[in-house]
């Protein structure tokens, strides 16, 4: 079955035509070319799928694109501004909190949630709010602290 | 953020791949983008783990409408393998472990492949199986491989044709014999771990196309992609030069995006639909069986020494469980048996060091490459013999650890390392000295320390090469073949190449991504941990190759000595005259003569290469050689943790660890290796593929194949830096990026011995295995209540 | 994930017509986080999916006078519509503020992304004996209410969930949401969930304790899941606990809790080690309830 849907990607409008079982992270990635949510498991476990969907960190291949109807989206595209990083952007590039790279868009997009909902967390809330965000080569440990600095800043 | 960074070398400068990744911009296959006529492809596993294959009726799936072609090994039943060549593309005649490919379906969509998959009809004859390498390694096992003897091998492999060992390395040093009557305390043990998968967050994928002038391009995510193109040339017998691999950004390697894997099965699915791309992405299911794993091992350890706790004998026998095939595994053993003793000087050694086959995932590559195997007993049967003779573990260990010059178990000299200070260092960082007092009543608080060397293991001639040249702003493109999947390799080579041209860092592009076959200069592979070394030597060479032509352009020019000449921050100076060439233009037009009567110099292209020329092979029956390896990179962790008696709970305080790098061309990129493989390493302690008594799998998800979360990782993760210069390192640098997570496992299992008193023999650990040898007697339990109440 | 097709019904009555169509597999889906991987592993092979969380009353959640099915009126219950998110009740002020030991208990389950998702009708709905939210629910005395084809209809929790996986809800049938009793003023909650890693993972045992102080004694519910076909009330523990809660009293509530449950052994715990946490985590919990309890 088709479905047409508004879908509103880091501030752009699109109307889109989707499937009923192909998932929100199926149709960003296919069909509109936003590639930064990444296939780690398709089972909720990992969070490389991770955007920020009416306000709130979702793993994206935990979604139909058909529930994602008249939804507002966020990407790691959509974090800088006019060429400007992030600070969560700037703040994992001055940790060298990256290495592979393949989870940071996740680990950006809950971190952002995180902050937009507690701007000053402890270590213990940054740590409990990324458990869905696996990550195999960092550690975690300028992850933490890049998101540490940012609230630290802000 | 600097925008003038001279002599990078040594400095935390940032990494150049930093900003695509940030933003979203870094692209994976998976987000490489083929057009509408991309194909999907989807594998047919064995659901079985031994048995031949009957018949295989794809006739269901090619009446799927959507379904374009179906492959099996009946397509092209060549071998395949770099070391031993045991494996078909697809399952020929036999499977031999559940996961295995045994046929592929290509289709226009995903979902319409995953469903021609289910229509794949194929009937099994089960054989009997073998799921234990000590059981598998007896002579009335069943057979695994019954044709070993027939397959090609690397003339330093050794297998027992008629038998499941795939390789046996024997290494005989001294008179243990003779040894043990001299010994004051002997200990013994047997110590186990299974196997466990690298779980990159990125699975396998390759896209192939073929065409049909003949020409094969696959992209894959690939930790060698001149390997492969190697592999799938001979095994496809297309010549080399139709065959292109490409590989971008990889989404984590550890070994498993090694060698090959899916990427000769994806590559004939193309073939099978000429001209198409077909996409084959491993679901993370299959991910964890049927691509690679790192090998199980069963380990017998029988150590030595005398009174004053000097190490005389050490008797190894190594049984690693390779798998359904053993191509990698046979090197890994190999590895094991030249390095069996760890980091430890004995000068009597018998080591007996076994691939076995099992009817299990192809044991392969992993972060350390038999070393965090072997270790695993190595640094707790250490303790144990410390114990016995009352000495303090960490003192154990400055006493024997192998030093500069020692006669090492293959009969070659240590090249220089200082294990001591790395010892030194994170006994400090743990307060190995200070008794730590537990946080809470019910908590039992413990310390351990373990030590570790490795080598990179190698074919003795593995090579490196680079090219460089300039843009017209003086700008530099280095290009290489070793691949960026996380460690920094692209930055450090942009650092080297900086330093060694006399140029910016920031000046320097690496024009690696992707690593293409076809414009790429030739790297062996990225693994071994040899990257920065060997691909570093080549860059170094290149740079400086191009440093040297322009500067005997400008002496020409100017009618100076070359040695008075210097590249410095993009412009050549003459230390005699004083006078300064900027770079800009003339690395592409070269410099006019006077009145422009002609020109001299022109476009600038540096080119190097580095390829080790010393190692020597190993006496076959002894193990013994000149040079078994290039270098070994030595290295310490000391582990705080508290155990819930309640619970059996670990709680990791702290890690501290310290390696011997040489030269750390980008500290901080050490130090996130060192985090990273602290982590790595503490999660592998835990994890361990299940299989039930027919060799299914029962956890082969992340439902219950558990890794490290930011809650488990450890608060505080400490790193030390020790720089004793490698001879022929590129400023002295070794590689670390494997070492750092090599002995983590018994670092916390000698701080359970220290916290509880058990030693825990078997991997892995859990809460559960650490409450129930807590608590031998059990909980009280009742059913009933007593009268009383 | 094989082809199925997606409605959203603009009322009750065409979703129970879907969700009972004879031809058909159909499938409620509200957060997804169970039909979405039970449909890519083929467990499920849906031919449609009807998605209930835009339905009356689904997301609703607050103080609601509806007498509760489970006893006497007393005043304003917690309605918690089925498809209210695990997060929207682990961070709701009321539910944080009257009963706490529920926000803890969706605060437990999952991660972040999950919970977000997950609804509270989904986790009772897929019937696991290891449901993050039972135990919580069952020491609440909550009741189910049920909107069905033959109209509506309430059960208790406790006879909701009627083995692993299998629940009391007839074909077409639609959990609508849970009313939890108000509790009496004093009541003192813990919740606890032992699994492999400290979060993101599912329960090896979960534990419920409530303590209702009232005219100098104490009234004890115990709640116990993973460790029987269904989550479980544990009489016998809250029976020791009636009569003192004295350290020999948690300790023979703490044994007799293991009596009322059957662990197995499973791919997360052996049977042994299960058993043992029962009685380790109820008397922690309890121990935890009686510390703050007001001393007498």
């Amino acid at each position: 079955m088709l479905h047409e849907i508004t879908l509103t990607v880091n501030g752009d409008p699109y109307v889109v035509a989707v499937r009923s079982h192909h998932t929100l992270l199926q149709v960003l990635r296919e069909q509109l070319g936003i590639t930064s949510p990444k296939r780690g498991c398709e089972n909720g476990e990992c969070g490389a799928c991770t955007v920020i969907m009416d306000g709130l960190p979702v793993s994206s291949c935990m979604v139909l694109a058909a529930e994602a109807d008249g939804a507002n989206i966020e990407t790691a595209e959509g974090l800088a501004e006019e060429g400007d990083l992030h600070p969560l952007q700037q703040a994992f590039l001055d940790h060298n909190a990256i290495q592979c790279g393949f989870c940071t868009p996740g680990m950006l997009m809950s971190s952002k949630a995180l902050l937009d909902r507690t701007p000053h967390p402890s270590e213990d809330e940054i740590r409990h709010a990324l458990v869905g965000n696996l990550c195999r080569c960092t550690g975690y440990v300028r992850i933490v602290d890049a998101v540490q600095d940012v609230a630290k800043e802000s | 953020m600097a925008t003038n960074t001279p002599s990078p070398v040594g400095k935390s400068v940032p990494r150049v791949d930093g900003y695509e990744k940030v933003t979203g911009a870094a692209k994976y296959v998976d987000d490489m983008a083929f057009g509408p006529g991309l194909l999907y492809g989807r594998l047919v596993l064995s659901p079985i783990a031994h048995g031949l294959i009957k018949s295989i009726d794809v006739s269901e799936a090619l009446a799927l409408p959507g379904v374009k072609a179906v492959v099996t090994g009946q397509d092209n039943p060549t071998r395949l393998g770099l070391y031993l060549k045991d494996r078909y593309i697809f399952a020929y005649d036999r499977v031999r472990y559940v996961g295995e490919t045994v046929a592929g379906v290509v289709a226009i969509s995903e979902e319409i492949a995953e469903h021609g998959a289910e229509l794949v009809r194929v009937e099994y004859e089960e054989l009997p199986t073998v799921f234990d390498p000590l059981a598998g390694a007896q002579p009335d096992a069943p057979l695994i491989h019954p044709d070993l003897g027939s397959y090609e091998v690397a003339n330093f492999i050794f297998p027992e044709p008629g038998t499941n060992k795939s390789e046996h390395f024997r290494l005989r040093k001294g008179n243990v014999e003779a040894a043990w009557a001299r010994c004051e305390a002997i200990v013994e043990g047997t110590y186990t771990l299974p196997q466990i998968q690298h779980a990159p967050i990125e699975t396998h994928i390759a896209v192939a196309r073929w065409d049909p002038s003949g020409e094969l391009t696959v992209w894959a995510a690939s930790q060698s992609p001149f390997a492969q193109r190697d592999l799938l040339a001979q095994s496809l017998g297309v010549p080399h030069g139709n065959v292109r691999v490409i590989s971008p950004y990889i989404g984590g390697g550890f070994g498993g995006k090694a060698g090959i894997s899916i990427e000769a099965n994806v590559a004939l699915m193309a073939k099978a639909v000429q001209g198409r791309p077909v996409k084959v992405r491993m679901t993370r299911e299959e991910e964890f069986i049927t691509t690679n794993v790192r090998q199980s091992l069963i380990a017998n350890y029988k150590i030595g020494c005398d009174a004053d706790g000097n190490l005389l004998a050490m008797e190894v026998a190594y049984y690693f469980g390779g798998g359904a095939y053993n191509d990698y595994g046979v090197n890994i053993a190999r590895a094991a048996g030249y390095s069996c003793t760890g980091p430890y000087d004995v000068a009597n050694v018998k080591g007996d060091s076994y691939c076995v086959y099992t009817n299990h995932p192809i044991g392969s590559a992993m972060r350390g490459f038999g070393m965090p195997e072997i270790h695993w007993g190595i640094e707790q049967i250490m303790d144990q013999l410390a114990a016995h003779i009352g000495m303090d573990p960490a003192e154990f260990r400055r006493r024997n650890c192998v030093r500069h010059n020692d006669i090492i178990l293959t009969g070659m000299t240590m090249p220089n390392v200082n294990l001591p200070a790395c010892i030194d260092k994170v006994a400090d960082a743990i307060g190995w000295d200070r008794e730590a007092r537990p946080s809470a009543p019910g908590k039992h608080r413990g310390k351990g320390i373990a030590i570790m060397w490795k080598a990179p293991a190698m074919p003795p001639n593995p090579g490196s090469s680079s090219i460089v040249r300039f843009n017209e702003d003086a700008s530099v493109n280095v290009y290489v073949g070793g691949q960026e999947i996380g460690q920094g390799a692209f930055t450090v080579a942009a650092q080297m190449a900086a330093e060694a041209l006399g140029v910016p860092y920031e000046w320097v592009k690496v024009s690696a991504n992707p690593v293409d076959t076809k414009y790429s200069p030739y790297e062996w592979q990225t693994v071994a941990s040899r990257l920065t070394w060997s691909m570093g030597n080549a860059v170094k060479a290149a740079a400086e190759d191009a440093r040297e032509k322009i500067l005997e352009t400008v002496a020409a020019y100017w009618d100076e000595d070359l040695d008075d000449l210097d590249i410095k921050n993009g412009v050549v100076v003459s230390y005699k005259s004083e006078r300064e060439q900027p770079l800009k233009k003339m690395v592409i037009y070269g410099l006019p003569n006077e009145n422009f009567e002609g020109w001299q110099g022109g476009p600038v292209v540096g080119s190097g290469k580095f390829m080790p020329t010393y190692v020597t092979g190993l006496d076959p029956e002894t193990g013994q050689g000149t040079r078994a390896v290039v270098h070994y990179t030595v290295g310490a962790q000391a582990v705080d943790l508290e155990v819930d008696e309640d619970t059996g709970a670990i709680e990791i305080l702290k890690i501290a660890s310290a390696y011997d790098v040489g030269k750390a061309i980008n500290p901080d990129l050490v130090l996130t290796q060192i985090e990273g493989g602290a982590v790595h390493g503490m999660s592998s302690a835990f994890e361990g593929l299940r299989f039930d008594e027919k060799g299914r799998p029962i956890n082969g998800s992340f439902v219950d194949y558990k890794i490290a979360t930011s809650l488990d990782a450890p608060r505080e993760i400490h790193g030390d830096i020790v720089e004793t210069p490698l001879e022929d390192g590129p400023w002295g640098a070794r590689g670390v990026g494997e070492h750092v997570m090599v002995q983590t496992a018994p670092a916390i299992a000698n701080a359970l011995y220290n916290a509880t008193g058990i030693r825990f023999t078997d991997l892995p650990l859990s809460a559960e295995k650490i409450f129930l040898a807590m608590h031998p007697d059990g909980v009280e339990l009742t059913c009933e209540l007593p009268e009383v109440l | 994930m094989q082809p199925f097709d997606y409605y959203r019904p603009d009322g009750y009555k065409q979703a129970f017509g879907l969700l009972s169509d004879p031809d058909k597999t159909a499938v409620a889906i509200a957060g997804g986080t169970d039909v979405i991987p039970l449909t890519r592993d083929r467990h499920l092979q849906p031919d449609l999916v009807v998605d209930i969380k835009g339905l009356p009353g689904m997301r609703d959640l607050g103080l609601n006078s509806i007498e509760p099915c489970c006893g006497p009126g007393t005043g304003e219950c917690l309605y918690v519509g089925a498809a209210v998110t695990m997060n929207e009740l682990a961070r709701s002020d009321v539910v944080q503020g009257s009963w706490p030991i529920l926000a803890d208990a969706a605060a437990a389950m999952g991660n972040e992304q999950i919970r977000n998702r997950a609804t509270i009708g989904g986790n009772i709905g897929t019937a696991s004996p290891a449901a993050d939210s039972a135990p919580a629910l069952y020491v609440l005395e909550a009741c189910v209410l049920v909107k069905g084809l033959s109209g509506d209809r309430s059960i208790p929790i406790d006879r909701f969930f009627i083995g692993p996986r299998r629940h009391a809800l007839k074909r077409g049938e639609i959990i609508a949401g849970l009313l939890v009793p108000r509790l009496p003023a004093g009541a003192i909650g813990h919740h606890e969930k032992l699994s492999r890693r400290k979060a993101g993972d599912l329960s090896i045992v979960s534990v419920a304790v409530l303590a209702l102080p009232s005219d100098g004694h104490v009234d004890w519910r115990v709640a116990l899941g993973a460790v029987a076909p269904t989550p479980v009330r544990a009489p016998q523990a809250e029976a020791a606990l009636a009569k003192g809660h004295d350290a020999e009293h948690i300790d023979l509530a703490a044994a007799a809790a293991y009596g009322c449950s059957r662990p197995i052994a499973d791919i997360r715990s052996g049977v042994e080690y299960r058993q043992a946490m029962i009685v380790n985590l109820v008397r922690r919990s309890v121990q935890s309830v009686v510390n703050r309890l007001p001393q007498a």
